[in-house]
């Protein structure tokens, strides 16, 4: 623990020897290609398979029709609050929406077949915009009862006292603050190889998943196949970021193929496919009020949000949060008196709102408490960094019960802002912005204090698919004192498979190199909820932490056998059995390993091996100081990102080293997001970013330097003390650039621009200002 | 993606020559530009398949194209519909003849409203393309006319 041991994963990784979905190659597979809509809303009038069955190497063309004949038309969401159409039956509802499948001998046969199913569409108004959605002058959904695209009202909070609180608040701010769609985008896109396999009547489905039990499951339930029937398997995956949670249709169609044609059927999706399709994130449309005293004390927060989900309800959030953790909106802040509402409406968009790289809409309400705190500051004409000081939740409040819910675990925001600050050079940077202003340049510092929550369960407010969101872990040491460690997590690039080894080898005195991790296979990993929203840590680290001390309460009744001594006489201590008052009479681990298969006690059955499920008693609560230091040229604007510090609280750090590793890539995501991507829609539906070159991923000569530091306040709740991390650079640091940005704009009058801030929008910006 | 353009051609032909040009099927299906294949239907009617390159988006497009002329002989309709690789487009282009001595001008102009892999992985280069296709058909109709200028 604490050791930056390089990562177990990484040699298979970098000599090219990672198994990924679409190397898996099975005799007599066959490829399946979708058909996608042009339209983003249309009666579907005729499909004709004619000409696409008439192509060479196809084999079938399956359409919706035939799904609902099969009773798989139509699959549960995220929560299951709502049904998505697996392919498009009587109508689509947003452009890209996946029409029918082509199944071939070759890719190129398929997609040739794709290419020649005739549809006849009777195109239909889009509406594109929540805010004419929630006018309901078309109604998109005819599948549902209720004739509205008002898909939910949430809210949390005291709406009263907070009204009441700003009408009598001596400063307020009201801005609406876009976060806008985006998309995880990861490098390796979603696909499958459904294998059913006639003769034992077993499928077998290899998948991009990030949650392979929870695949399991639903698999099961939509199409009545007995779940010890199902063998999930997920290879190593190329990055998830929440994209590879949800089931696709073309999950669904792979299978029905397979089923039917009595082969094994690969679907790998096309970069396009993924970014019109799959899982987008954000869309959040938030106007944020707050109220304050003239000295700069907050009196009440007030955030009323309308939420574009797209064409169905697929957003991924807890059954029993449809905003997600929104409440979260409080950010490091310790308001009198806060409310939060959500409504969420249906538009000819693809469907999605997942939890890209954060916990269900913790990215948004961080957003929007952090830029809302420095729009408060410029009123208040108040350094931002000292309007935090003042209202931080300060050390000693801790646990401390926020007015939207949650109760957080642990922090000194104050302490970590400090030594930000004081790495950063806070107060010689103002002096040099100062300078600069005075010849007309524009330099902006941007800070951040986020808070984010993260960790889900507790199950009894978590579920996915009303499965509680616990995870677990099973260890098994071998004799001779090495072992295999298996997870219900399924990492994507984190490091699992040296930070597991890590956790149990301080558990159990082990050498990490000997504990093989295993994730992703249901037939032989204990049940889980898988990996997303920084969950693996603070939930499955919590499983392994738990299972290794099961293993160890075992292995003491050993040792004292071993030692011929009472139990109660033995204690664990300097990685070893010691007796005590006996100074060098001990027995280690390998020791009690070998004994375990040799020589167990009498009373005691052999083996060394234990199971943990843990459900958390509460979140976690990682939060951090990010600091952006901007040039911005007048003339272009262009915005130079000079410095960029991040001082991440993760709580106790298993590696530090995965974790500057993860610091890194989260920040790298959260400077796209904040500079150049966008996933935008034109007024007739037409999706304008399907591809790398109109959807931005920073290469290595865009990205900033990143400066990385940290503090460790210890989750007082968790078996170790860690909070989870792989979330906080992409939650925390979109709002440091953007607020470096306004800060460089706020003499010419600028004081808020929504993102992306392209040069386009800079420049614009700082044109239309007053001052320029 | 909705979009509009505008243009005129000057053709050294008097209106009546244009006129009866201009409502032939297969003289205007001759004038489209990267033409593969057409087949007149009817007296008014036409299908054509045309080859595309709109940035990556490359291959055959499908298209059935009607003409309809005013009963006064002095404005065309076109209206053209049809796709290819996932892609739809509906364009209408309509052109005015004014008599000129015994030249005609032909004022046009047309608007499209495109879906798909055409309206959006060719987003950058598709007015300029979808510009192309049109004033090139009407530069073909004076060109095979015999006219030489063009605005």
């Amino acid at each position: 623990m604490g050791q930056s041991m390089k990562r177990k994963e990484d040699p298979r990784f970098i000599r090219g020897k990672g198994r990924y979905l679409d190397d898996i190659v099975m005799p007599h597979m066959l490829y399946l290609a979708l058909v996608h809509s042009p339209y983003p809303h249309a009666r579907i009038k005729k499909i004709d398979k004619t000409a696409a069955l008439a192509v060479p190497g196809v084999k079938a063309v399956i359409t919706g029709e035939d799904l609902v004949a099969a009773k798989l038309g139509w699959l549960p969401t995220f929560h299951g609050f709502d049904n998505q159409m697996v392919l498009a039956i009587g109508k689509v509802l947003y452009q890209y929406q996946e029409v029918a499948g082509v199944v071939a001998t070759s890719r190129e046969a398929a997609a040739d077949g794709a290419e020649l199913v005739e549809v006849d569409y009777e195109p239909l108004d889009p509406v594109v915009d929540p805010f004419q959605s929630k006018l309901d002058k078309i109604i998109l959904r005819d599948d549902r009862e209720q004739k509205t695209n008002h898909i939910y009202h949430w809210e949390v909070g005291d709406r009263s006292a907070v009204d009441a609180a700003i009408s009598k608040a001596e400063v307020t701010i009201k801005e609406r603050i876009l976060s806008p769609r985006c998309h995880p985008a990861p490098l390796e896109p979603c696909g499958c190889v459904s294998d059913m396999n006639g003769a034992t009547g077993r499928l077998t489905v290899y998948m991009t998943s990030q949650a392979p039990h929870v695949h399991r499951t639903a698999f099961s339930l939509v199409t009545g196949i007995p779940e010890d029937k199902i063998h999930v398997i997920s290879p190593d995956v190329g990055g998830g970021f929440g994209n590879k949670v949800p089931v696709y249709p073309g999950y669904v169609v792979a299978t029905v193929a397979s089923v039917i044609l009595g082969v094994p059927v690969k679907w790998v999706e096309n970069r396009t496919e993924n970014l019109t399709t799959t899982g987008f994130a954000r869309d959040y449309h938030m106007d944020v009020e707050l109220g304050a005293t003239k000295d700069g004390k907050l009196t009440a927060l007030k955030v009323s949000t309308t939420a574009d989900h797209g064409a169905f309800d697929a957003a991924a959030d807890p059954r029993k949060y449809p905003a997600g953790m929104f409440g979260i909106v409080t950010g490091s802040y310790d308001f009198p008196a806060a409310f939060a509402e959500v409504d969420a409406y249906f538009t000819n968009k693809a469907p999605g709102g997942i939890a890209y790289r954060c916990s269900f809409r913790v990215t948004e309400a961080a957003f929007a408490i952090e830029r809302a705190m420095d729009i408060l500051a410029n009123k208040l004409k108040m350094d931002p960094v000292e309007l935090r000081s003042r209202n931080f939740i300060k050390k000693e409040q801790f646990p401390y019960a926020s007015p939207l819910g949650f109760v957080y675990d642990s922090g000194d925001y104050e302490m970590t802002m400090r030594k930000a600050l004081k790495i950063i050079g806070y107060d010689e940077l103002r002096k040099e912005q100062a300078e600069k202003r005075k010849r007309g340049e524009l330099m902006g510092i941007g800070i951040s204090t986020f808070t984010e929550i993260v960790g889900a369960g507790p199950g009894k407010h978590f579920d996915i698919l009303g499965i509680k969101m616990f995870d677990s872990a099973e260890i098994r040491i071998h004799p001779t004192g090495s072992g295999i460690v298996r997870a219900g997590t399924r990492h994507q690039g984190q490091g699992h498979e040296t930070t597991w080894a890590q956790i149990v080898a301080e558990e159990l005195g082990l050498d990490p190199q000997e504990l093989l991790v295993e994730e992703g296979d249901t037939d032989t990993a204990p049940y889980g909820l898988g990996t997303y929203a920084s969950r693996s840590t603070p939930v499955a680290g919590g499983a392994l932490a738990l299972a290794a001390r099961k293993v160890r309460d075992k292995a003491k009744k050993i040792a004292a056998h071993l030692l011929e001594a009472a139990e109660d006489d033995v204690e664990w201590k300097d990685y070893k059995f010691n007796l005590k008052g006996v100074p060098g009479k001990t027995v280690t681990m390998k020791e009690v390993a070998f004994a375990a298969y040799t020589n167990p006690p009498p009373d005691t059955e052999p083996g060394l091996e234990a199971t943990y499920y843990y459900d958390p008693p509460n979140l976690t609560f990682p939060y951090g100081t990010y600091i952006a230091v901007v040039d911005v040229d007048r003339d272009t604007g262009f915005v130079k990102v000079r410095r960029f510090l991040a001082v991440d609280d993760c709580g106790n750090i298993i590696n530090p080293m995965i974790v500057e590793g993860q610091i890194h890539g989260g920040l790298t995501e959260g400077f796209a997001i904040a500079f150049m991507q966008e996933i935008k829609y034109d007024a007739s539906g037409n999706n304008l970013n399907t591809n790398f070159t109109e959807y931005l991923v920073p290469t290595a000569l865009e990205t900033p330097h990143w400066e990385t530091d940290n503090t460790v306040t210890p989750s007082p709740h968790h078996p170790i003390g860690a909070k989870g991390v792989g979330e906080s650079p992409n939650v925390g640091s979109p709002m440091a650039f953007v607020n470096a940005v306004m800060d460089a704009l706020s003499p010419l009058g600028v004081t808020h621009v929504d993102m992306p801030l392209t040069r386009e929008k800079v420049w614009s910006a700082i044109r239309e200002a007053k001052g320029a | 993606m909705d979009l509009q353009w505008n243009g005129q051609e000057q053709i050294a032909a008097n209106k009546a020559t244009v006129w009866t040009f201009i409502n032939d099927p297969a003289k205007v299906a001759s004038c489209l530009p990267d033409l593969l294949e057409s087949n007149v239907h009817d007296a008014h009617s036409f299908d054509a398949t045309v080859k595309v390159g709109v940035g990556p988006v490359r291959g055959k497009f499908k298209f059935n194209i009607t003409l309809e002329p005013s009963a006064d002989g002095n404005h065309m309709d076109l209206k053209i519909s049809g796709g290819g690789l996932g892609s739809v487009v509906d364009l209408l282009a309509g052109a005015d003849l004014i008599a000129n001595g015994d030249m005609t001008t032909l004022d046009w102009k047309g608007s499209a409203s495109m879906r798909g892999p055409v309206a959006t992985i060719g987003g950058r280069v598709l007015d300029a393309q979808a510009h192309r296709v049109i004033s090139t058909t009407f530069e073909n109709v004076k060109n095979q006319l015999g006219g030489v200028t063009a605005t």
